[in-house]
């Protein structure tokens, strides 16, 4: 029998990278999942690969109105969550100096104001044994050049995770985070400059420094987020695991 | 199959406690364990309940000459190690003013010194794959009266989990802390006289509202045992129902 057996999950950012495969990752443990994203065409594509346990909801994660539309549907068709990997996010590079109110605004929109309000809204369909895991990021506790403002943004989360974990006392839910380090996404690849070269050099530059020597896979990512929505973490809250190869740990 | 299907492990401190959960846990995933602990009749009871995949040598983890006979044990019986979960540890109380020389010495040699040379002596049977587990706490990161020793001793724990893993880069081999928050143990149950009091008194600050079970770190030490934490290294997994987070 698998580890979430029963259980259904949503996963937003479903469609690609770290999201898709714990999508794969918990179908596998016997979860139903909801998958979200804003592109259509890859949506589908994910929800055809993921097969019959898994549902795509088109929404932007950074739309109030679009999270009442996601929770109002999962509603309807399953009547409840019980868990909740609130993935979608990302950012941009922007070197101090260069920061615009537009690159500011777009990231804390779609990681942290989108965050809050994606888990605020499901509350009322999360219960008893629910689990709710947040992606960071390493980059909360390591600063990175022309990345403060998207860390800034993972901090945020991080320190949701605490302070969620106090307000949700009592009531059986268990918040946690998961902060990858450098992960093989579609996403990694797209702070690059897109070609193969320059990402080979963008990611041996960072590896250097990996112990583990070498970028993470996303369903290394996935195994970690299913021991977090699992039983198996039962006594695991306000947590931070990092994923990183030991980047962030020496 | 099991995540552990033919792994060769051993726990230190596995005949009772958070030890003895982690090797029924391993066991029960398809390792072989080898289980040490200072008390014989203790272990054979122990051996007794996790059946044949299981096996006990006596040995005290402060011993050095015990640490060297454990190893050559189990290269004679299975020519390699796969996982090595290091829990024997020891904790008591005494507050500054109180501390004595002995409570500091007992504590940092088992909790400290044992520790490094159970790593450093188990290294050549281990190779590509391998996963060291280092048994640290809470306490590592938080002050509680009268714990300051032991706290010490579990910050140097985490600690050598950063340094070893730059020691190890290049060779297959990661290292990993599991903290436990307040756990179920008979080691726990002694610091209440026999009863759940110590725990008690903790669980009122584990935003979980409750003190853990063995088995609930043994499920985290399985993570960090098995390929499912592949990418994890040099990190401290704390299983504390908060306590030590918010
Ligand atoms: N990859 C890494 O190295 C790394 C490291 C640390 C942390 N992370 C974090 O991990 C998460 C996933 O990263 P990834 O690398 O897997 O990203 P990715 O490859 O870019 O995939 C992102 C997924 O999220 C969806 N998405 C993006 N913005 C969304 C929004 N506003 N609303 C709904 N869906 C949205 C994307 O689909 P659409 O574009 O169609 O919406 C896509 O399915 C992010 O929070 C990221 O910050 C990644
Ligand atoms: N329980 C908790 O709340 C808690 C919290 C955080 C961290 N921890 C850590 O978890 C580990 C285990 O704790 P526990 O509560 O499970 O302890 P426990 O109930 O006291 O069990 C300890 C086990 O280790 C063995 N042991 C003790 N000293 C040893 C030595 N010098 N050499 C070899 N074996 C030894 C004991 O057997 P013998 O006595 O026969 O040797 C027993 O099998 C320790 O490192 C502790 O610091 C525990």
């Amino acid at each position: 029998m698998g580890k979430l057996t029963g259980k259904i999950a949503l996963v937003t950012g479903g469609s690609e990278g770290i999201g898709f495969a714990t999508a794969q990752e918990f179908i596998k443990e016997g979860a139903f999942v909801f998958i979200t994203g804003r592109r259509k065409p890859t949506l589908d594509a994910a929800v055809a690969k993921l097969g019959t346990s898994a549902l795509g909801i088109q929404a932007d994660s950074a739309k109030l109105d679009d999270l009442d539309r996601l929770y109002a549907e999962i509603k309807q068709k399953k009547g409840k969550l019980d868990v909740l990997f609130v993935n979608a996010g990302g950012g941009e590079f922007a070197p101090l100096g260069q920061i615009t109110e537009e690159h500011y605004d777009q990231t804390f929109a779609k990681n942290v104001k989108g965050l809050v309000f994606t888990v605020q809204k499901a509350l009322p369909l999360l219960g008893k044994g629910g689990s709710i895991i947040l992606n960071a990021s390493i980059v909360a506790t390591k600063g990175m050049p022309a990345f403060s403002v998207y860390s800034a943004t993972k901090a945020a989360v991080r320190n949701f995770a605490r302070g969620w974990t106090a307000d949700l006392k009592g009531t059986g839910i268990r918040v946690n985070v998961v902060s990858p380090g450098p992960i093989d996404t579609p996403g990694l690849r797209g702070v690059t400059d897109g070609t193969d070269e320059g990402y080979k050099q963008f990611t041996d530059a960072m590896t250097a420094s990996v112990p583990l020597g070498r970028v993470g896979q996303p369903e290394e990512i996935a195994k970690a987020v299913v021991y977090l929505a699992s039983e198996d973490s039962s006594f695991v809250a306000g947590f931070d695991l990092v994923v990183d190869g030991g980047f962030a740990q020496i | 199959m099991g995540k552990l299907a033919g792994k060769i492990a051993l726990i230190t401190g596995g005949s009772e406690g958070i030890g003895f959960a982690t090797a029924q846990e391993f066991i029960s995933e398809g390792a072989f364990v080898f289980i040490t602990g200072r008390r014989k009749e203790v272990l054979d009871a122990a051996v007794a309940t996790l059946g044949p995949n299981a096996s006990a040598v006596q040995s005290n983890a402060e011993n050095l000459n015990d640490l060297d006979r454990l190893y050559a044990e189990i290269k004679t019986k299975k020519g390699k190690l796969d996982v090595l979960f290091v829990n024997a540890g020891i904790y008591s109380g005494a507050p500054l003013g109180q501390i004595t020389e002995e409570h500091y010495d007992s504590i940092f040699g088992v909790n400290v010194k044992g520790l490094l040379f159970t790593v450093q002596k188990a290294l050549p049977l281990m190779g590509k794959g391998g996963s060291i587990i280092l048994n640290g706490s809470v306490v590592a990161v938080k002050g509680f009266p009268a714990l300051s020793v032991y706290s010490a001793t579990k910050a140097a724990v985490r600690n050598f989990a950063r340094g070893w893993t730059a020691d190890l880069k290049g060779t297959g081999i990661r290292v990993n802390v599991v903290s436990p928050g307040p756990i179920d143990t008979p080691g726990t149950r002694v610091l209440g006289n026999g009863t759940t009091a110590a725990l008690d008194q903790f669980a009122t600050q584990v935003p979980l509202g409750r003190y853990g079970q063995g088995n609930e770190i043994a499920k985290a030490a399985l993570f960090l045992a098995s390929d499912d934490s592949s990418f994890v290294a040099g990190f401290d997994l704390m299983v504390d129902g908060g306590i030590g987070q918010i």
